[in-house]
Parts: structure tokens; sequence; C-alpha cells
């Protein structure tokens, strides 16, 4: 009887959700923004910085700097100073910056010229100092007192040449993004019901609050997941380990469908809902948010309820991790999937109770 | 036409329209922006390499260090925590300097120096950090570079930080918030709360309840503007001109949301509306981002007419005299919706008074 009940409501909710031009819009419009923002956006990192150098006899000293930075440095050369600022000013090959060495730099070193261009990143300039006066000390047959790379220890998994692309950095970002979408949904049909007194009306039938929760519980659920799911097929989301990313999505959808019940169910219009769930939406935005800067995230994030659904979508993606490495991240988001819709499926009890 | 009622209505706005979350959203939204800009184009798309140094014996290289333009220095207390937060990339990389570093690297020996690299480093993170390392060891050493070095800026005219590009985005919400949706919104509550017919049975008209939420929208739309530009530091050198065009763009922006509110059925139209209506408003910002585009595109939309002279003399030195163009069509578009709202207006008002 109890399924049956639950069905019904939840294919009345479901012709409703339909009926709402606000909410199929902006799935739809959201839907193919983001994903062509994904797409958009780069799927590979350059690591490698561009220096165009005009000189004239210093191939000694050039070539095996070059080589032996091959990831990071590349030096393109030029034969005279006019054809390098061209370059320069054009980036053309990516160039980013020159050095230009006068032709009598080989034999009288006096004086080295750094063409910079606007918005050159400022850390490139003591790179470029960096190497001109390396090149002058080389070619005065000065050799370092001391050699850095031979004291230099690699810590971590080394991913030069092999780093988490911005794509796969947005990814945990644009999946919130649709479940945000979702809560706003959910939220709004829930507090339809409460403003209009709807469900006065659905209670008058053999359905309970109970069963009106539960539909109301599965069809945002459903909604979100499905959703999510959809945006991580058209964004390539689903390598790695499967079970973990959908067991992490699953969870991810049951977190803000909490939130969907109880913004909802405490919102007094269209207006106040839309409001109350992007103020619980955007802290939660949060650790996806923080996803994209490098580093370890900072204590008070990871306590956040959405750290685990973040953690699991970049480390699953990007980092090939597995149930080893994200069962803590996702015990802590299914702990708090539960606290939420608890705290969500009573204050919707509550209210429909007084009505 | 009373002002006097007018301005009661507004007063009335102001007062009661802090308890709406709409106006919070409204004042929100501009600092949310202006954070997360500062913070992805600040932080994100430019990120500067970090270097931890352990100094077990005050070495004049961290001092040096620290000077240095585009790398962040964080000094930290021992080995064990640098090796940490190198290998958790909290640092891209960290050097151990042991006591008395500094004589003996001038005395010519090979003193104790552990340099850490974290392995989700950047290459060029990790070159760039690795030659100012040496430099700055040659320099403690004191071996004076044998060459002068100078710099050359190239081909700096018309550049415009990706950051200071995005300022537009921060303007147009908050002039689009706050002019155009506030009025939109208060208008279509009291149409769907009732409370508008309850206004017009009084001496009230509808003309003096579309001024008085317009002077809400205008007004709020101004102080948001000259806030987020005051936010960004944006104001330039002729702060007024720009107040200027965002009164200009605030009229256009109140008279388009009272259009609205006044037309739209509902809260589900008025956000479908707007959010549809959306990309052709915010047209300018995009073209402004991307400046390579064909940009009479961008005077297709209203917004264009206030959001580009606001972006071009508050980043780019423009003044009101380059942009007496902008200004007039923009004038000439509030003029041209003014009876437009008026007609609109006038036909709620026959349709509330058939519906009581």
């Amino acid at each position: 009887m109890t399924r049956k009940v639950i069905s019904a409501i939840l294919r009345k909710d479901l012709v409703a959700f339909s009926r709402d031009r606000f909410y199929v819009f902006i799935t739809v419009i959201g839907l193919g923004a983001f994903v062509a923002m994904y797409w958009l956006l780069p799927s590979s990192v350059d690591e490698t910085v561009r220096l165009g150098v005009s000189h004239t006899g210093l191939d000694e000293i050039l070539t095996p700097i070059a080589a032996a930075e091959n990831e990071a440095l590349a030096i393109f050369e030029f034969d005279n100073r006019d054809e390098l600022v061209a370059a320069v000013e054009s980036g053309r090959e990516g160039i980013v910056a020159g050095i230009a060495f006068p032709a009598s730099f080989a034999d009288t070193a006096e004086s080295v010229e750094l063409l910079v261009p606007a918005g050159l990143p400022p850390e490139y300039l003591p790179l470029m100092e960096g190497i001109a006066t390396e090149v002058a000390f080389f070619a005065a047959g000065e050799i370092p007192s001391m050699s850095i790379a031979t004291r230099t220890v690699i810590l971590g998994v080394d991913r030069a040449g092999d780093q988490i692309s911005l794509q796969e950095q947005m990814r945990p970002l644009l999946a919130f993004f649709v479940l945000m979408m979702e809560t706003f949904a959910l939220a709004s049909l829930v507090s339809i019901e409460v403003q209009l007194k709807t469900v006065t009306a659905v209670l008058v039938t053999p359905a309970r609050t109970r069963d009106f929760i539960t539909a109301k519980a599965i069809l945002g659920t459903s909604l979100a997941l499905g959703e999510v799911l959809l945006l991580m097929v058209l964004i390539r989301g689903f390598v790695g380990d499967l079970p973990v990313l959908l067991v992490a999505l699953a969870l991810g959808a049951l977190l803000v469908t909490g939130i969907g019940l109880l913004a909802g169910a405490s919102g007094r219009d269209f207006i106040g809902v839309m409001f109350l769930s992007l103020s619980l939406m955007i802290p939660l935005m949060i650790p996806a948010f923080g996803a994209l800067f490098p580093g370890t995230a900072a204590g008070w994030i990871k306590a956040l309820p959405s750290y685990g659904l973040a953690e699991a979508i970049v480390g699953v993606t990007a980092r090939a991790e597995s149930w080893g490495d994200l069962g803590p991240a996702l015990l802590g988001l299914a702990a708090w999937c539960v606290v939420l819709l608890a705290v969500g499926t009573t204050v919707l009890r509550r209210r429909v109770q007084t009505l | 036409m009373s002002t006097r009622r007018a301005w009661s209505i507004a007063a009335r706005e102001f007062r009661l329209g802090p308890r709406s979350p709409l106006f919070l959203y409204a004042v929100f939204l501009p600092i949310a922006m202006s954070f997360l800009i500062s913070a992805v184009f600040g932080g994100l798309l430019d990120p500067e390499a970090r270097l931890g140094i352990v100094d077990l014996g005050q070495s004049e290289m961290t001092l040096a260090a620290q000077e240095l333009d585009g790398i962040a220095v964080d000094v930290v207390d021992d080995a064990e925590s640098l090796r940490d937060r190198v290998e958790m990339h909290n640092l891209d990389a960290g050097i151990v300097l042991a006591a008395g570093f500094d004589e003996r690297v001038r005395a010519g020996e090979q003193p104790d120096l552990d340099f850490y690299i974290s392995g989700e480093s950047l290459a060029s993170t990790r070159i760039i950090l690795a030659v100012t390392a040496t430099d700055l060891i040659r320099e403690v050493a004191g071996e004076e570079p044998p060459v002068a070095v100078s710099v050359t800026p190239i081909g700096d005219e018309g550049y415009v930080p990706i950051g200071d590009r995005l300022l537009p985005i921060v303007v147009f919400y908050a002039v689009v918030i706050a002019a155009l949706f506030l009025p939109a919104a208060s208008l279509l509550d009291e149409r769907e709360k009732h409370t508008l017919s309850a206004v017009l049975v009084t001496p009230t008209t509808m003309r003096e309840v579309l001024l008085g939420k317009g002077i809400l929208g205008v007004l709020m739309g101004v102080a948001l503007g000259v806030f987020s530009l005051a936010l960004n530091q944006a104001f330039g050198s002729r702060p007024l001109e720009i107040v200027l065009f965002l009164l200009v763009g605030s009229i256009m922006m109140a008279e388009l949301g009272l259009i609205l509110g006044a037309m739209v059925k509902d809260a589900n139209s008025l956000y479908t509306a707007i959010k549809g209506a959306g990309v052709f408003i915010a047209l300018p910002v995009i073209f402004i981002i991307w400046p390579t585009l064909p940009q009479w595109v961008a005077k297709l939309a209203p917004t264009y007419y206030f959001l580009t002279p606001v972006y071009e003399i508050s980043v780019n030195g423009g003044a009101l005299a380059d942009f007496w163009l902008e200004f007039g069509v923009a004038c000439v578009l509030c003029l041209v919706l003014a009876p437009i709202l008026l007609a609109v207006g006038n036909r709620a008002e026959t349709r509330l008074a058939w519906a009581g």
C-alpha cells in the first residue's frame, strides 16, 4: 500500500516538476553551460617556460641549460634582437619573454637585455635574470660554487609532465553546481506544497506524512543523481574506480536532498526558498572550489559536509584513488548525509503537522 | 502625480526592503563576486611560486628571498614541518639552510643544503625556484654578476590584466540585481500578495508606485555599483563621471525591471525571463573580456551604453568626453522605456481593478 502511495505522489511530483518552466529552463541551460564550460577549459597543463634568446656564439652554454631542463624550459633562438622583439610581442610559439645577449657577449660580457611583455608573471623575472647571469658566469668561466640540482629531493608522487588539468579539477565544482540546481528544484516543490497547503489534500488520502516525505526524498535524490550522472557522462567523468565514484555521487545526491527538504520546509515564498537554499549551499561549495587550489585543505574545510564528495571526485578521476584512500572521506560524507536527511525530514514533518 | 507620495513609497521600500532575502542577496553578491574574481584570477590562474625556508643560522639568503617579487616565501620552524608541507604541496619547494651557511659559502666551502621539491609542483615552478635559489646563493657568496641586466618592457600599450577585464561582471551584477531585480521582485510581490490593490484604493496612483519602486532600484543600483567599484579599487581618476553612467544605467535597468514586474505572471516567470534575457543583457561583459571579438555585437545590448563607459573610464583612463554618443544613446533608451513602462503599469492597474 505504502509503495503504491509513494509511487502516486512521485508521479504527481514529476508532472509538477516538468511543468515548472523555471526549473526545466535552468536545468537544461545549466547542464548545457556546465558541459560547454568543461570542454572549453584546458585539458592539459603547460609546464614549460618558453624563452626567446638572441645571441651570437653562446650555443655551447645555452644548449646544455635547455637540455638539462627539458620539460621546464624551452629556448627559441633568434638571429637578432629585432626578430626576438617581434616574437615576444606576438607571443609566437608561446614565447613568454626574451633575453637579448649582445653580439659581443661571448667575448666581453657587459650587459644583457630582458624583453618583458606586459602581464608577464612576476616570478619569471628572477628566472630570466638568473639564466642571464648564469650564462654570464659560465662565459666568464665561473662555475657555481654550489649546485642546487645535485641536492634536490622530490617529495610525494612526481607529477611533472602528468599534472592534474583544470578540466579535471573542475569536475567536483560542476557536479556540485548540478546538485545545487536540483536542491532549488526540490526545495521549491516542497515549499509550494506547504505554502499552497496541497500537502493537506494529499494527507486526506491514505497517504501519511511519512509517505509524503519519503516520496519527496526519493524524487530529490533521483533527480539530483540522474542529472549528476548525465553530467559525468557528458564530461567523460567516469574514469578510475567506478563503484567509488557512484557511491560518492549517490551520497552527494542524498546530501543535497536533505538540504532541499530543509530549505523547502523553512522558506516562506519562492524568493525565500531560493535565498535559503543558496545560503545553505554556498558553504558546501567551498571544498569543491578548494580543489582548484594546490595543497591540502584546511581542517575546517575537511569538516564541511561536502568535503568527501569533492575529495572523492578528484581522487577517483584525477589521482586514481580507491576505497582505501577515500574511505574516511566517504564515511564522513555518509555521516553528514544521515544528519542532514534527519534534520530535513524532521523540519518538514513538523511543518506539515502544523498545517 | 504627487512626488511626495512616490517618496513615501520609496521610503517604505527602504524600510521594509532589508527584511527581504533579495535585498541581502543584492548587497552580498558584489562582495562575493569581487572575492571570487580576486581569488580565482589573483591566485588560481596566476599562482605565485611558494618557497619555504628553514633558516637555522639567520642567513642573508632568507631576507633576500623575502624581497623577491612573484615568489611567496614562508619561513618554517623545522625541517620536518618543511618536508611535510612540501610533500602535501602546501609549498612548491623548500630549502633548509644549516647554521653558519653564509660564512661557509663565503669561505668557498660546500655547506649542507637540502632542496625539497613537491612532486605536484609544475616543472616551470621548479626551474624558477631552482634558478632563483642558485642566484641567491651566489649573492650570499659575494659573487658579483659579471653582467648588468636591464629590463625592457615590450608591447604594454592597451594591455589590461584579466582581473581588471572582469570588473564589468561585478558592476553588471551589482546594477542588474539591485536596479532591475529588486523593483521587479518588489512589484510582483505586491501584486501576488494583493498589497498593491490595497495601496491603489488610497489616493496613491500606479505611476507613483512605479516611481517609488524605481527610486529604490536606481538608488540601490548606483550605491551598489559604487560599492563594487570601491571594493575593487577601480574608481580611476574620474569618479563623478562613472557615477553619472551608473545613474543612467540604473534608471534604464529599473525601468526594465518595473516593466517585467508589471507584466510577468509569477516569481517563476520573472526568474525565467531574467535568466533567459540574461545572456543578452550580459553581452557587453563577454565582449570586454574577449576584446578580439567583433565589438559591434555588444552594441546591440542596452547595457553596453553604460557598462562600457564605466569600464573604460575606471580601467583605461577614459573620460565622459569620449563617450558622449554612448551617454546619449543610454538617455534615449531611458526615455523610450518610460512610456512603455507607463503603458504596462496602466494595464496592470486595470487588471488589478477588474480582479478586485
